[in-house]
């Protein structure tokens, strides 16, 4: 893909008082696209997406969106620019139903009246066109609904909001095997529909069913970002454990280069 | 009967002629094209209706008001309001008007289905193959029952325009003939003229192999649409495929072609494939193989159990995770091949190759990723049908509905109606 990339972060640092977690990192993430982030666990993948989300400062490095660099202070920085995490504790309310839970802290506003029958077609149409059939009604509560359900109505939650860019920090971690199913359906039909897709996962399968690109972090650092056309397998699971595969990934594979 | 497979198969009617079409024929072919892009496209305004279409608006108009006189669309406000201003109409199919008869005939089960124009199921049932099921004849006869029953509930007014069956089998262009059908154990059937007497209803019967229909329906209504070109594989007992090359659905010079799951991937020490050969892609990678790999009870079969073994590779079962395995490896080659010879955008993975390929994908990938040529893979994309089960019924429909697609004054005529 030669377009500008929705979203590029460089050099991107972040520390913990004293500890390195992310270490002059680069990603770029395209419309259309669903982009895995990989890696073994400690290697700095949520933090990266805090980062992104604005949750964590970063410390040094640029944050680019559509070809402009800005400052992200704030989640709420963040989705201005259209960009939507899913976190991996899913942050939905059980006793609420799933037309509150779309519009939990920011319901949108006729005047000064809360408009339900406006919530309630726009999450009726955002699950429509996200082709879901699997909740039977839009005003259930979340406490009914099954993990796969969950994860649905959240990632209805982050597209709702017209955004550009959706990162989903592990969903399919907790699910079984047919939920797992139901939400890379509906991760690979954000990105058919033109959104930029980012999926943190272990599951190397779920990883090359859906994604078009992949990037692999190894102890804080970007080992590589490459076309899933472009990899086997094997080269990932590398790239995870050691950092490098071949030709591919850091030139020092305990990454401890500085 | 000559299988009708010029309609969904072929936008560009005129392009083979040699006179100039007369203003009768100019005319039955935009009628034809406006209905088949408010059946494919669901509610269309006018204007979006001479944009595709590249007319003016008022022969648009002229079109809408002929078929809607005739009942078969009608115009109405859009669903979303809301919205200020004042919406403009939309022309959509009245599904309740025409509709065909689709017939899936399954190894061990049989689906009738009334659908409507839009691709609307106005009924559809499911009876088990009757005793006897190799016998083409007692099939063809519980398939007749059935579907007349739902004629004979059907609202008044309303038409059946086209008949269309799906078979695991071979079927010979033009003729229909069902050349061999082995989980059936059928030989050169005439399953559809078998079916034209059943039914008595004035109409062609349609046959067509089931992956073909699976892929018809996936790109018109599916994860393809608008995709001309994709490679579609369907996992039931074997391994069947159906490929679309320019929009046009591939059958070869007799109607055979784009059987996937008898390419040779393991000519030397392959698995022996019900066609008597060795090493097929569905000796290889079907649900047999499958199943037999991670030592599943043998009497269990069909999604249930496909599903049952990517569940225990997901908890751990290793003889469960080393059949998917090797099950996405021989797939990932077959594909691998495919990607090379046609150039699909898209591949799909339908039937039971959904969950299997959901649960192999990084051996499918990889292997495509050694094998396929670099060019010929960058842009592909693998995805998974999006109709499930009905993606056979709904594409038996489609090429049921292609006459209707073509004619449908004349067509509406014929079913008296
Ligand atoms: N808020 C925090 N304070 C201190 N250390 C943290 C914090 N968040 C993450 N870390 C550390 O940063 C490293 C990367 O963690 P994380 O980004 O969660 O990795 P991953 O998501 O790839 O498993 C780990 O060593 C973790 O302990
Ligand atoms: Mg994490
Ligand atoms: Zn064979």
């Amino acid at each position: 893909m030669t377009a500008t990339p929705i979203l590029e972060l460089r050099g991107i640092d972040k520390s913990f008082g004293s500890v390195r977690v992310l270490h002059d990192v680069s990603f770029t993430v395209h419309p259309g696209e669903v982009t895995a982030l990989v890696g073994d666990n400690g290697a700095g993948k949520s933090t990266l997406v805090k980062c992104i989300g604005g949750i964590h400062p970063i410390d040094g490095g640029e944050y680019w969106c559509e070809g402009r660099q800005v400052q992200v202070h704030s989640p709420r920085d963040a989705a201005a620019l259209g960009v939507e995490i899913v976190y991996q504790d899913l942050a939905l309310c059980d006793n609420l139903d799933i037309v509150q839970n779309m519009f939990l802290g920011r319901e949108r506003r006729r005047g000064l009246v809360l408009d339900d029958a406006t919530m309630e077609e726009m999450a009726a149409k955002t699950l429509e066109g996200l082709s879901v059939r699997t909740v039977k009604s839009i005003r259930q509560q979340v406490s009914s609904l099954s993990g796969g359900q969950r994860q649905t109505v959240a990632i209805a939650k982050a597209v709702l909001w017209n955004s550009k860019v959706v990162i989903l920090d592990e969903p399919t971690a907790a699910l079984g095997v047919a939920q797992t199913a139901q939400v890379l359906e509906l991760v690979r039909r954000l990105a058919d529909n033109g959104l930029a897709v980012v999926l943190i996962s272990h599951n190397m399968n779920d990883v090359f069913a859906v994604s078009d690109r992949i990037a692999a972090l190894y102890l804080g650092r970007m080992a590589a970002q490459v076309s899933t056309s472009d990899v086997t397998h094997s080269q990932v699971v590398e790239l995870i454990t050691s950092g490098r595969s071949g030709d591919l990934g850091l030139a020092h594979s305990n990454g401890a280069t500085a | 009967m000559p299988c009708p497979v010029a309609g969904p198969y072929n936008d560009e009617v005129w392009g083979s002629m040699k006179a100039g079409p007369s203003q009768e024929e100019i005319r039955r072919h935009n009628l034809g094209t406006l209905l088949r892009h408010v059946h494919i496209g669901g509610s269309l305004s006018r204007t979006a209706l001479a944009e595709r279409m590249g007319l003016n608006r008022s022969t648009i108009l002229g079109l809408v008001s002929e078929l809607a006189s005739v009942g078969l669309v009608r115009e109405g406000l859009p669903r979303e309001t809301g919205r200020a201003g004042r919406p403009s109409l939309v022309v959509r199919t009245e599904s309740d008007r025409a509709y065909v008869l689709a017939f899936d005939v399954g190894v061990d089960r049989l689906a009738v289905a009334r659908i409507g124009l839009g691709g609307v199921f106005l009924d559809r049932r499911e009876i088990p193959v009757p005793p006897g099921g190799h016998d083409a004849g007692k099939v063809a006869e519980a398939l007749a029952a059935s579907a007349l029953e739902m004629v004979g509930t059907a609202p008044k007014g309303t038409s059946c325009v086209g008949v269309a069956a799906a078979v695991r089998g071979m079927v010979r262009r033009p003729d229909g003939l069902v050349r061999t059908a082995p989980y059936s154990g059928w030989e050169d059937e005439e399953f559809g003229e078998d079916l034209v007497r059943r039914l008595d209803l004035g109409l062609p019967v349609s046959v067509e192999n089931e992956a073909s229909l699976g892929a018809l329906a996936e790109h018109l209504r599916g994860v393809a649409t608008g995709c001309q070109d994709l490679v579609y594989l369907h996992g039931d007992i074997g391994i069947g495929g159906g490929i679309v090359t320019g929009g046009r659905l591939l059958g070869g010079d007799q109607g055979y072609g784009g059987e996937i799951g008898h390419m040779v991937v393991n000519p030397y020490e392959g698995r022996p494939c019900g066609c008597g050969a060795r090493g097929c892609l569905e000796a290889e990678a079907g649900e047999r193989a499958l199943l037999e790999a991670a030592q599943r009870d043998p009497a269990a079969t069909g999604r249930d159990a496909v599903r049952a073994v990517v569940e225990a590779a997901d908890r751990g079962d290793v003889a469960a995770r080393a059949a998917l395995h090797d099950v996405g490896d021989w797939l990932g080659i077959g594909v691998a091949n495919l990607v090379n010879v046609f150039n699909p955008r898209t591949v799909v993975f339908g039937g039971t190759l959904r969950e299997v390929f959901l649960g192999s994908a990084a051996q499918i990938r990889s292997r495509i990723n050694r094998h396929a040529l670099a060019a010929s893979r960058e842009n592909l994309r693998l995805r998974v049908g999006e109709l499930g089960d009905d993606a056979v019924l709904i594409g038996a429909a489609e090429l049921a509905f292609s006459e209707m697609l073509v004619g449908p004054l004349e067509t509406l005529a014929r079913a008296g109606a």
